[in-house]
């Protein structure tokens, strides 16, 4: 396959995003633009420009004409995907680590860092209408966090909880009408850099600094598949079509120069869902890869590195055609 | 994409078309296929043309999609023109994606045994079935005397490995033991292959022959050196890859007094464009 290499940033990427329909992929970097490109073409379609810091995260909605990203520079800012203007900005009092749209996107939620005494606390707007008086308004719910920070976050597909992965491995499940804790488990022993859902939203994985992506049940929180490599896991995901998923990860990058490099540290390893074992890999980035994402078709995915890049790669007929053998 | 009808040229096209020294970039679209032709100058001043060829694909979309496609470039992009910019876009180069299969890890075993064949050292891996010695059964010296199982006497076993290549049969070794490559036995420690020779070749005259032209071909030497004598063998160092004379060659010669001659009529003789230095082979140092 040939990879469309979408160069935008100036720095590392941290998070990549396709909308509902996979026809647009966003993508965010320490550098403080956000992009938005056309995933067939590699085409860009614009930036986003108002953030003075690192965007740490992105989402857009199921409809795609609202944009969430959540900067370093202690704002979350919402924006028109249409035209690439800012609506509206919200200024919260450390860095913005993880923001993310309910599935209706009638609401959103975005947790922010321990940082520069202040305490880590998660957030829910309410964005109905995507004007600037989203900026002035009072959250309707903030759930203060005592413990470790929030390092991700989802949203269930009824928009009636969200599942939190914290610094310290923990993931917790919270009832937003209460604003309490229903459910935690503690699976991991590192940092979760990144959940993602499958397509229906009946299971999510994690991916951890602790060297393992899981796989949990939504409802339950209930450990289900356990995918272990030998080096941090960045970021996981689930394919809509197929029992795989994809792994991006490699070395910390302060790390990278320390440590003896090998060839195929940086590759996107592809594990069988049920079986746990990998079967294949991707080579491409320089670095540890940052964000995986597959094309809500399943025929693609993306990779973003700390080399800066997008990898976009069209599957070859290999892929559809490879049997996994038990 | 979205075809404007009009395309105008952006800022950094203009201030080149102002030079008047380049031809302007075009685009033209044949079946199917949009080749952009662009000249700019190169860091030598040079005048360099530039020939993307894009394919143009139509595709059913959703209505949704369809309408994204529509949506106005923004941003940093704001300038940019309908098509993947060269700049942000890159059309990358082919990767594969690498299978695995499981049967790989199942080689780890293996690799244990012989590491633990290796850490064996020096230990006497290797035993003669005839006598008990410390060499191959094929290589022992009593193998045409006494034989018949009779073990023999302690005082009696050789310890040094005689340099006898005798008819090699190989007797297949009790079942349940692996192959280990010979390489490996006598605790990893590889023997150059040109030790081997020299010993096996110890009643013939080994002569070395260096300071070669490159050009020497194995038919020139033997012209060379024919006249002294009957030769065994002959070899001329050779570069793998090029198939030139690597400048040395090693000659066999049958009987010691040819070879004597040899090294006193060739050495310091002029052969092609240079002096010949010719000389007894002498065995490696650590035999």
């Amino acid at each position: 396959m040939k990879p469309l290499i979408l160069h935008g940033h100036e720095r590392s990427i941290n998070q990549i995003k396709y909308n509902r329909e996979g026809d647009l992929l966003f993508s965010s970097s320490k550098d403080n633009k956000p992009n938005v490109w056309y995933s067939l073409n590699g085409e860009r379609l614009g930036t986003f420009n108002g953030h003075q810091g690192v965007v740490w995260c992105i989402d857009v909605d199921w409809t795609t004409t609202k944009f969430i990203s959540g900067a370093g520079d202690n704002s979350c800012k919402l924006w028109d995907c249409e035209t690439g203007k800012e609506v509206a900005n919200i200024k919260t009092m450390s860095s913005v680590r993880t923001c993310m749209f309910s599935y209706s996107a009638n609401m959103a939620v975005y947790s922010t860092d321990t940082a520069m005494g202040q305490h880590c606390q998660i957030a829910i707007l309410d964005v109905r209408t995507l004007d600037e008086s989203i900026s002035h308004q009072d959250p309707i719910l903030r759930i203060p966090i005592s413990g470790s920070r929030v390092s991700s976050i989802l949203w269930d597909n009824l928009d009636e909880t969200i599942i939190t992965g914290h610094e310290n491995g923990e993931i917790i499940q919270w009832d937003l009408k209460v604003g309490k804790k229903l459910n935690s488990i503690k699976e991991h022993d590192q940092l979760i850099n990144d959940m993602q859902w499958n397509k229906d939203g009946t299971m999510f994985i994690t991916a951890s600094k602790d060297h393992t992506a899981k796989l949990f049940d939504a409802e339950t929180l209930m450990l289900l598949k356990t995918y272990k490599t030998e080096r941090p896991v960045n970021s996981a995901a689930i394919s809509p079509i197929a029992e795989h998923v994809v792994l991006g990860g490699g070395q910390e990058a302060m790390e990278v120069t320390t440590t003896s490099s090998r060839a195929g540290k940086f590759d996107s390893r592809f594990f069988h869902l049920v079986f746990e074992e990998e079967f294949a890999r991707v080579k491409g980035h320089f670095g540890p890869i940052n964000s995986v994402a597959f094309h809500p078709d399943g025929k693609s995915y993306s990779s973003g590195g700390e080399d800066g890049y997008v990898r976009v790669h069209n599957f070859d007929s290999s892929y559809f055609e490879y049997n996994f053998d038990y | 994409m979205p075809a404007l009808e009009e395309v105008k040229p952006n800022w950094a096209e203009e201030v080149e078309l102002e030079g008047g020294s380049l031809p302007s970039s075009t685009e033209v679209i044949v079946n199917g296929q949009k080749i952009v032709t662009e000249y700019k100058f190169n860091e030598d001043d040079k005048k360099v043309k530039i020939v993307r060829t894009y394919k143009i694909e139509k595709r059913i979309v959703s209505k949704s999609i369809a309408v994204r496609k529509t949506w106005k470039k923004f941003g940093e992009s704001a300038n940019d023109k309908p098509g993947p910019n060269p700049a942000t876009t890159i059309a990358g180069e082919d990767v594969y994606m690498q299978f695995i299969s499981s049967k790989e890890e199942d080689n780890k075993p293996e690799d244990e045994g012989i590491d633990k064949l290796k850490t064996l050292g020096d230990k006497n891996v290797v035993k003669c079935r005839t006598c008990g010695g410390d060499h191959w059964t094929t290589k022992c010296p009593w193998k045409d005397t006494i034989l018949a199982g009779g073990k023999l006497p302690d005082d009696k076993k050789p310890n040094q490995v005689v340099g006898q290549s005798g008819p090699g049969v190989e007797i297949p070794k009790p079942g349940g033991s692996k192959y280990v490559p010979p390489s490996l036995r006598d605790g990893g420690q590889k023997r150059p292959d040109g030790a081997n020779m020299a010993r096996r070749d110890d009643n013939y005259c080994a002569v070395r022959i260096a300071n070669l032209s490159e050009s020497t071909t194995e038919v020139d030497l033997e012209e060379l050196v024919k006249p002294f004598g009957p030769i065994h063998k002959l070899y001329l160092a050779k570069d793998k890859q090029t198939g030139l004379c690597k400048g040395f060659a090693y000659i066999h010669f049958k009987f010691k007094p040819d070879a004597a001659n040899a090294i006193a009529r060739l050495h310091g003789h002029g052969y092609d464009h240079l002096i010949l230095s010719v000389d007894w082979s002498k065995p490696m140092s650590n035999q």
